[in-house]
């Protein structure tokens, strides 16, 4: 009878257990949704609204279709984004990455750049990823001062090399996709 | 006069009404599975245990060959899946002070291309795949060949990033220490020569 009862009681606990991690799970993510999806998405909206109706967008897909529709445009582009004084002012919240790829997504859409360039542009806009926030990703990683001092300039430096290289395999890897 | 005034008037709102036809279709498009897809990903880590990976971070701690891409490969993965995106970076702290911001370069380059496939890991920052995705969408081509190449293209890179801003920092490193001895023992030319020291 104990033994029984030692049963329920492990096995309730058990379904307790999972059942609660599915309820707060879904308490988090509607949380995220909330706070971080949808008031981007309503910034999103509103950016892309106003580059469709009004002259904007015929005057970016000008400058920025011909750029991200081949590879140098591209690589052109991922240097632009890798210079280390630059890459830091663009990195903040990834937003800039954020607009220039709802940007580009556009252009795709509208069949200003071909499918098969969206791979190899993923990674021309984003080589400054993370680069304003290399000193608390290394407090973050209990970096002592004397690394963070190193740490930054080696991050900067090392996205000039790995940005257009990013761009060249994401290039390589694109073949045979949507064509 | 006031036929142009009500040109500009339905102008001005086309603008607005513009947008909000792409924020419905963005929510009624993506944020369902987006829910759906969350809360699955965020029980499984809970039921898990994100301190599960730290023997993985002690593991990847180690010098060698064999453990780079332990380092800058399944780790930064592990980290960025389990922990997302920013507590991931602090995985760091079982990695030796030359290794660290190698491990960082990795792990937030991996914060976008793992978006495509696991959108929990980085939920703020959706847009620089989606944004793109979503033309490529709108061209009615399927986006599983997309998110899974962004994946692995990105598992790539990272590993490519670790080696190269390990070996960076390495110099780098290299060159203050010998800068420092020079300083200390200024006579003597011949200084504690360091294996990955550069020429100064």
């Amino acid at each position: 009878m104990n033994a029984l009862n030692n049963l329920l009681n492990r096995i309730g606990r058990a379904v307790g257990g999972v059942v609660g991690a599915l309820y707060q799970s879904g308490r988090d993510t509607i949380d995220t949704v909330i706070r971080n999806i949808l008031p981007f998405m309503a910034f999103i909206a509103l950016i892309i609204g106003i580059i469709q109706k009004t002259g904007i967008g015929k005057f970016i897909a000008d400058r920025l279709a011909p750029l991200a529709d081949n590879v140098p445009g591209l690589l052109l582009i991922s240097i632009v984004c890798a210079l280390p004084v630059l890459s830091p002012l663009l990195g903040p919240g990834a937003v800039i990455a954020q607009i220039v790829g709802t940007l580009l997504g556009v252009q795709i859409g509208q069949g200003h750049i071909r499918p098969q360039y969206a791979l190899p542009a993923l990674f021309a806009i984003d080589p400054q990823v993370g680069c304003d926030f290399i000193p608390v990703g290394l407090a973050l990683g209990e970096a002592e001062p004397e690394t963070v001092e190193i740490g930054v300039p080696a991050v900067l430096f090392s996205r000039l090399l790995t940005g257009p290289l990013s761009v060249i395999i994401a290039y390589l890897a694109s073949f045979g996709l949507y064509s | 006069m006031n036929a142009t005034l009500g040109r500009w008037a339905t102008d001005f709102i086309g603008l607005f009404q513009a947008g909000g036809m792409v924020f419905v279709g963005l929510v009624t498009g993506i944020i369902p599975l987006l829910i759906v897809l969350l809360t699955a990903v965020n029980a499984l880590i809970k039921l898990i245990g994100p301190e599960r990976i730290d023997r993985m971070g002690e593991i990847a701690s180690r010098p060698g060959l064999q453990y780079y891409p332990l380092r800058y490969l399944v780790l930064p993965f592990l980290a960025v899946f389990f922990l997302t995106n920013p507590m991931a970076y602090t995985m760091g702290r079982f990695l030796e002070e030359r290794d660290k911001p190698a491990f960082y370069d990795a792990a937030v380059s991996f914060v976008h291309p793992i978006t495509g496939l696991f959108p929990h890991a980085n939920p703020a920052e959706l847009f620089v795949y989606l944004g793109i995705a979503n033309g490529v969408k709108q061209l009615g081509l399927p986006l599983g060949d997309l998110a899974v190449r962004y994946f692995y293209v990105g598992l790539i890179v990272i590993f490519i990033r670790g080696i190269v801003t390990e070996t960076i920092t390495r110099i780098m490193m290299g060159r203050r220490a010998e800068a420092e001895d020079v300083n200390a023992e200024s006579p003597a030319p011949t200084g504690r020569t360091t294996p990955e020291g550069g020429t100064a």
